[in-house]
Order: structure tokens, then C-alpha cells, then sequence
């Protein structure tokens, strides 16, 4: 494949959409798009006018098929350095140095093949939804499942684009476990991702399913342990994990 | 390495009250990052021992029973860790490196000390810098036994040098004739590491 | 790994992906597909896949069958530092 963009550029925010309360999805414009494959991330730089330099990463949302921009959705941490500052300072017309596209490990694409299954939680479900979102471009018909945990449902980030998928795709379906607290009539799962809840998941997919794991380290080592012993080749597991935001 | 200066990014504090009290380069922390080069060890109480060797004319060896017996101090101390972060009035109970010493002869070509821990973490220090109280071994922090997170059941502590010479989950010093690089100082960080005088990297 | 070790520092650990910026830096190409051959086990696991801990001096990459360390990057204002003895071999992808 062609070599990322190794150099810093600067990418002007051409849309800000907030997803939940704590997310927002920025839109960058970058004067050097390449083609990334679903999964991957860019790197973010801040340099304060004293020369001080930070550093973070963030998974692109927006499939390879939109051109010349990306998609990053970022979570505000309440005492973090970065987030905030994306989320309280930033808006459209904003340059926000990047570089990228990076990490050819957590990718899918078409060509891949199925079936697939997706498991995330928290923001870790950004890079998943970028593997959807490419399906759903190359019209492909892969059976697909995303199992997804949050806190409420008011933290479940895409909520109505995976519904409505769900409905447009006969080949897709959507499950969705809260953790915290359900609404009244709720009828997903209602507790933290085990192996009782991941069987279900993959049942009509079994030990073929190609996995994709992404969020909290702790999430993402139970799931992946769990599907081991589940007999799911581990060549055929793919995992990030994001550090300790918890679910 | 000059970026595109990011409108409205300050960066990370120093309040104007402790600033004085802040090395250069630092900000400051109320609460405590966890820093670490791997997973937690869990070694057993009964199963822990604290060791001197090297060049010391007979090697001592302390039990966890025998090692809690021995006098302790409270210090309170300021500590800088390298990668930026300050951490003021750190309470802590401790058996002092001076009181350790008393029960070994250090030989005199014994002039730097290696700190070992679990995990294979390793630190070097001059012999001098950890006598006369620069130097102790601590059990409690803030009044509470010391979380294994944070290097529980015992840690080196030495204030006047960056927290990466502070060894998590020591278990021992070993005395020797030259200042050879411990973990992290073989890979680039300063052998010395004086938060004062901005001591990070090798060459500084 | 032990799911007892529930604490923050394995909460805080995270993988070869969150490094691959470094990497790429370091080697000029994409290494989280690069498969390390672990020194003390001799399991093989990609770059993507081993435990990474970066809330530290520097970063330190660990097998994930057995926790050893298989390499360790420091970045210093003037110098990258890379070491992999805990890694028999790199085999990169063509």
C-alpha cells in the first residue's frame, strides 16, 4: 500500500456535530488526503505559542470512500489536556495539525471478508463504525454484527445511524448493552460484556467469525479472553485497546 | 520540531502561589498518575525479602516481619517525576537507607548503588546521595499501606531526584564500583537525574 | 493475563496500535503488522498485539503470553532510543 503521510499537516475543521453529551465528531479538510483502511487513526498535535507540544491519537470515523476528509470523534475527558480543549475551544475554521493515516494491524476491509463481528465499548466503537461505514459504501452484503456497550443510552454514540442501518441492511444487525442504567421498556442487554452475551452475539457466525475488539483495556482483555475460550482462532481477533475510560 | 501553534492552546498550569516550589519544565498534580513499565507484581508478604549486596563485605537480608520491625520515619517531600509532573507534600512512613546501612560494611569500592525491584525494573544511584536521609524505603503513604499500583508492598524513595530513581517494588540495593545505567538510563535518561537542574536525558 | 490484576495500571496499559505513530517514526513504515518473535517464550504475536505501557518514561512493549519486555522506545528532545533484545526476531510483511 502507499506510504502514510509521515509529515504534520495542518487540517482545517470544516464541521462540528455533537454525537452524545461527552462526543463530538470533528470534520477535517486535509490538504494531503490519502486513502486510509477502516481502522486506523491519525495522530493530533497541540503546540502552545511557548513551543510546549502534545500529543494524542484518535481513530477516523469516515470510511476511505469519503474523500479529502476525515472524521475524528473525540470523547471529552473531563481532566484531560486534549479533549477539552477540542470540545471547548475549537470551531469550524480552526486548523488542527495532524498526521496519518497510521496502524495497518486494526483494519478491515471488503476484500477481508466475513462474517464480522464488531465489539466495543465506550468510544472504542469509532473505529468500528468506520468498518461499517465502508460496508455500507461498497454496498457489501457480509453478514455483520456490532455488539456494543455503553453506560445509558444516552452515551451510545451513533445510536440512530446504527438503527437505521440495521433496518435498511437485512445483512446487519445491531446489539446494545448498557451498563449504568436502561430506559423504561428497554429490551437489549443490560449488563457488562460476558461470555454468556458474546455467544449469543456470535452464535450464527461461530468459530468463522472474523472479531474486531475495541475500547477500555479491561473490556477489550475479557472479551478477547472469553472468545479464546470460545474457540475463536485467535489469528481471526483483532484488538485496540484504549486505555482506562471505563464503561 | 515547531508545530502550527494550535489558536487558544495553553497547555498544562503553574499556579503562581507554588511556583517557586516547582523544578523547571513541571507542572503541578493534585492527584497521583500511575506511571509504570509493567504489570502490577504481586509478590506475597511472606514471600518478600529485602536484600543488600554487591561490594558489602557480608549481604543482609530482611523478611517482611523483621523489615516492619525496624524504626521508621515520616517524611514529607515534594516529588518530580520526568515526565513533567510535581506532586507536592507527599507524606510518607519509611525505613531510612541509614538505618538499612547500619547492618551492612560497604566496601570501599562500593561507591554506586543499583536498586533492583520485581518486574526486572532496575535504577542506579551514587552512595552518597542516599545517606544522611536522602534516601528510604517506604511502606505507607498518607497514613495507608502502600498500594501495589503505586509500588506497594515497598518503595525506594528519593526526593531530590526524579521519581524514575524511586524504584517500585524493591527488593533490594546492590552496592557496585561504577555507575552503570539502570532500566530507563539505558535508554537515554540522564544517569543522575536532579529535577533543579533539569536532568533528563543523557547529555543534559 | 490475570483478570485479578484489575487495577489501574493494567486499566492503563494499552497496545502496539497506540505506539504506531512512534514506530513509524523509528522504522519508517507501519510495524504494527510486523510480527515479534518473543526472546523468552518464543510465542509470535504482531506489533498491534503486544502490551504497551506508555504512561512511563518511555514505552515499554511487553509479550502478551508471558508479559516479558520485547522492546522499549524512548523519544528525547534529540534522539529516538529503541531497544528489542527481548525480541528474536522482527519479521516484517512485504
Amino acid at each position: 500500500m502507499a506510504q502514510p503521510v509521515l509529515e504534520w499537516q495542518g487540517g482545517t475543521v470544516t464541521a462540528i456535530r455533537p454525537e452524545t453529551l461527552q462526543t463530538k465528531s470533528f470534520t477535517l479538510a486535509l490538504p494531503k488526503w490519502m486513502a486510509h483502511r477502516a481502522g486506523m487513526h491519525y495522530d493530533v498535535r497541540l503546540t502552545a505559542p511557548d513551543g510546549y507540544q502534545t500529543e494524542r491519537s484518535y481513530s477516523v470515523a469516515s470510511p476511505p470512500e469519503s474523500v479529502g476528509t476525515i472524521e475524528l470523534t473525540v470523547e471529552r475527558i473531563a481532566d484531560g489536556e486534549v479533549s477539552p480543549y477540542l470540545h471547548d475551544v475549537i470551531v469550524t475554521g480552526d486548523q488542527i495539525e495532524v498526521r496519518g493515516p497510521i496502524g495497518g494491524y486494526f483494519v478491515w476491509q471488503v476484500a477481508l471478508g466475513g462474517p464480522l463481528v464488531l465489539i466495543g465499548g465506550g468510544s472504542g466503537v469509532v473505529p468500528l463504525m468506520a468498518m461499517l461505514r465502508h460496508r455500507a459504501a461498497q454496498h457489501a452484503t457480509i453478514p455483520a454484527r456490532i455488539l456494543y456497550s455503553s453506560r445509558t443510552l444516552d452515551d451510545v454514540i451513533y445510536r440512530q445511524e446504527l438503527d437505521a442501518l440495521a433496518t435498511a441492511d437485512r445483512g446487519f444487525e445491531a446489539f446494545f448493552t448498557l451498563t449504568r442504567q436502561a430506559p423504561p421498556g428497554w429490551t437489549g442487554y443490560r449488563r457488562r460484556i460476558d461470555a454468556a452475551m458474546l455467544a449469543e452475539v456470535i452464535k450464527p457466525f461461530g468459530t468463522h467469525a472474523r472479531v474486531y475488539v475495541c475500547g477500555p483495556t479491561l473490556l477489550v482483555e475479557a472479551v478477547a479472553s472469553a472468545l479464546v475460550q470460545m474457540s475463536v482462532p485467535i489469528e481471526q481477533i483483532r484488538t485496540e485497546r484504549f486505555g482506562p475510560t471505563g464503561v | 520540531m515547531a508545530g502550527l501553534i494550535s489558536r487558544g492552546f495553553l497547555g498544562r498550569r503553574r499556579p503562581a502561589e507554588v511556583e517557586s516550589r516547582l523544578p523547571p519544565g513541571q507542572y503541578l498534580v493534585t492527584d497521583w498518575p500511575v506511571l509504570s513499565a509493567g504489570p502490577t507484581p504481586h509478590t506475597p508478604l511472606d514471600k518478600w525479602s529485602f536484600t543488600i549486596d554487591g561490594l558489602v563485605r557480608k549481604p543482609v537480608t530482611w523478611s517482611w516481619a523483621d523489615f516492619t520491625k525496624l524504626p521508621t520515619q515520616t517524611y514529607t517531600v515534594d516529588i518530580s517525576c520526568v515526565t513533567k509532573w510535581t506532586k507536592l507534600d507527599m507524606k510518607w512512613l519509611a525505613v531510612s537507607v541509614d538505618t538499612l546501612l547500619e547492618a551492612v560494611q560497604v566496601e570501599p569500592t562500593g561507591k554506586y548503588v543499583m536498586a533492583y525491584s520485581d518486574g526486572g525494573y532496575t535504577t542506579n544511584i551514587p552512595f552518597d546521595e542516599m545517606t544522611k536521609g536522602q534516601a528510604f524505603v517506604a511502606y505507607q503513604f498518607d497514613d495507608k499501606p502502600l498500594e501495589p499500583v503505586h509500588g506497594g508492598p515497598a518503595r525506594l524513595v528519593v526526593p531530590h531526584l526524579y521519581f524514575w530513581k524511586s524504584a517500585k517494588w524493591i527488593r533490594g540495593l546492590r552496592f557496585m564500583e561504577e555507575n552503570e545505567p539502570g532500566f530507563w538510563e539505558q535508554l537515554g535518561y540522564n544517569l543522575h537525574g536532579d529535577p533543579w537542574k533539569e536532568e533528563r536525558y543523557s547529555g543534559d | 493475563m490475570n483478570m485479578d490484576d484489575a487495577d489501574m495500571n493494567t486499566a492503563l496499559m494499552v497496545d502496539g496500535n497506540a505506539v504506531a505513530g512512534q514506530l513509524l517514526d523509528v522504522f519508517g513504515r507501519d510495524m504494527t503488522m510486523a510480527v515479534a518473535r518473543c526472546a523468552g517464550c518464543a510465542s509470535e504475536a504482531e506489533m498491534g498485539a503486544l502490551m504497551a505501557f506508555t504512561h512511563s518514561p518511555g514505552v515499554v512493549l511487553r509479550c502478551p503470553s508471558c508479559e516479558a519486555a520485547i522492546a522499549r522506545i524512548v523519544e528525547t528532545p534529540t534522539a529516538i532510543y529503541i531497544e528489542a533484545r527481548g525480541a528474536t526476531f522482527l519479521r516484517l510483511p512485504r
